[in-house]
């Protein structure tokens, strides 16, 4: 009986040890152009800048090729120094010399520099059989950015630790941006953001942070 | 961390998983004789990966364990009144580490919590110990675990409530050719604290023995009444745990080495819930029966 007693605690104690659950954190590999500007003054040099995140949405620097598509409007260096020709408008393109990534952008030369005010956009969407839905914009206000969810927004009260975050990668809150605790469920609500860029983040991801479990989640469409 | 709903959410998980074991042992318009009692010394385990949302549908989640070990007792005060108690000694909650499989980092790190769990604490008087006996037992919850542990606080071996349920059961025995069968249901009702929905409890259990096997098969369930304090919700915390249900089979099987010494072997799944773990839970333990 005591052997007994022994063999099943044992291998209950061994069983109940904090183990691992993995999981696919893959994303796709993104290089995007991340201070395009309207215009360029012409009689201004410009520096163009880059992001790049791997297949885990972490930032990295990498090799990448700067060019113009007409040398005559403008020219770029390797190091994304821009100097412009004549007015008119060309394209600056980035693509990486690792792999097959590119980025462009349409850019005019001007008498003046113009940066274009952003606001981004897109819509949230579950991933489990709770309610998220609603479209949301991330816009600038000042210093601060300001995150708007849209009438349509609902997400179920049934979860517990709801949080909201900004991040690169859908699949987990690792390296992301605690926006806060979700304390509304439906209709028109907003969040202010301070120390973050507005190009920083791809997606808004909503997690349910006792259980680690991804509730859904959704990714700006520009 | 808005601990208060983890620990809304941590209490239904616990506390169904607990009382589906509570109401296996609990079960039987039987009380015991004076000086007379059964006492098990048993393991009850869980461990899930996925649980049922609140529309009753299944989502997954990091995987968590609950382990206890712990002490169950029926003793005959008198020929009417049966002490009874259930004595998590150790009480093991455990969450994974959530691991990257591209890059092998912890994206997220698992804990555990340790502690002695939620006693239960009752008194049943048998009114009728006839064929059909009949009983009405008392049950408080005592919130002797540890309600907000580990590093996240997102762990608990308790809930912090205290609650009382009230329950009625009606038994009957008969006998199908060799086989010493019984009958038993149940229904009660358990009073929550702390804001929580109280809950309408029933279930039926089938038990036969022949020589020295036992074993009985319940079907049992928890009905909230949704009747929990709303100022729960308007305090941005979770109001699903006064709503949480289930319904739960159970088979529980016992082989008697000697006259009084035995070994239990019992496995539990609840086939409907809403915010309930969508795992079985497993118990094995050793018995003492005095009073053959």
């Amino acid at each position: 009986m005591k052997y007994f007693i022994l063999i099943i605690s044992g291998t209950i104690f061994l069983a109940s040890c904090v183990k691992d659950d993995f999981i696919d954190d893959r994303v796709d590999p993104v290089l995007r152009i991340s201070n395009a500007p309207d215009t360029i003054a012409i009689d201004t040099l410009y520096q163009f800048q880059y992001t790049y995140r791997n297949n885990i949405g972490i930032e990295e620097e990498i090799d990448v090729n700067w060019s113009s598509s007409n040398d005559a409007i403008f020219s770029i260096d390797q190091n994304g120094l821009c100097t412009p020709q004549g007015i008119g408008s060309a394209y600056v393109k980035i693509d990486a010399v690792t792999n097959e990534l590119v980025d462009s952008a349409l850019v005019h030369i001007g008498n003046e520099t113009v940066i274009p005010t952003t606001e981004r956009t897109g819509s949230l969407n579950t991933t489990t059989f709770y309610t998220l839905e609603g479209d949301f914009v991330l816009r600038e206000d000042g210093d601060n950015l300001i995150l708007e969810f849209a009438e349509n927004y609902e997400a179920s009260s049934s979860l517990p630790g709801l949080y909201v975050y900004l991040t690169n990668n859908p699949n987990t809150t690792s390296g992301a941006y605690e926006i806060g605790a979700v304390s509304v469920f439906s209709g028109e609500h907003s969040y202010s953001i301070s120390g973050v860029d507005i190009n920083e983040y791809d997606y808004i991801l909503y997690f349910c942070a006792p259980f680690n479990v991804k509730v859904g989640d959704g990714q700006f469409e520009n | 961390m808005d601990n208060l709903k983890i620990r809304l959410m941590k209490k239904t998980l616990i506390i169904l998983f607990t009382l589906g074991v509570t109401q296996m042992a609990f079960a039987g318009g039987w009380v015991k004789s004076k000086g007379t009692g059964y006492y098990k010394l048993y393991q009850w385990w869980t461990v899930f990966d996925q649980h049922y949302t609140d529309q009753g549908l299944i989502d997954p989640n990091v995987t968590m364990g609950l382990y206890n070990t712990s002490l169950y007792a029926e003793h005959g005060l008198s020929d009417r009144i049966t002490l009874q108690a259930n004595i998590p000694l150790f009480s093991r909650n455990i969450m994974n580490n959530l691991v990257s499989s591209n890059t092998g980092n912890i994206l997220a790190e698992g804990d555990a919590l340790n502690s002695i769990g939620d006693i239960d604490l009752g008194f049943k008087y048998g009114f009728n110990q006839s064929k059909t006996p009949i009983a009405v037992t008392l049950m408080l919850g005592l919130p002797t675990g540890n309600e907000l542990g580990g590093i996240m606080e997102n762990l608990q071996t308790g809930d912090g409530e205290f609650n009382q349920i009230l329950r009625f059961d009606i038994s009957r025995s008969f006998q199908i050719k060799k086989l010493n069968t019984y009958f038993n249901a149940y229904s009660g009702f358990n009073n929550r604290s702390e804001g929580f929905s109280d809950e309408f409890r029933y279930g039926f259990e089938l038990g036969s023995s022949f020589n020295k096997y036992s074993g009985n098969v319940k079907v049992f369930a928890v009905e909230s009444l949704k009747n929990g304090d709303s100022t729960i919700g308007a305090n941005s915390t979770s109001v699903f745990a006064n709503n949480s249900e289930f319904s739960a089979v159970a088979i529980e099987g016992a082989y008697a080495v000697t006259d009084k010494f035995g070994l239990s072997l019992g496995f539990s799944y609840a086939f409907r819930g809403e915010i309930i773990a969508a795992a079985p839970s497993y118990s094995i333990g050793v018995f003492f029966d005095t009073s053959k």
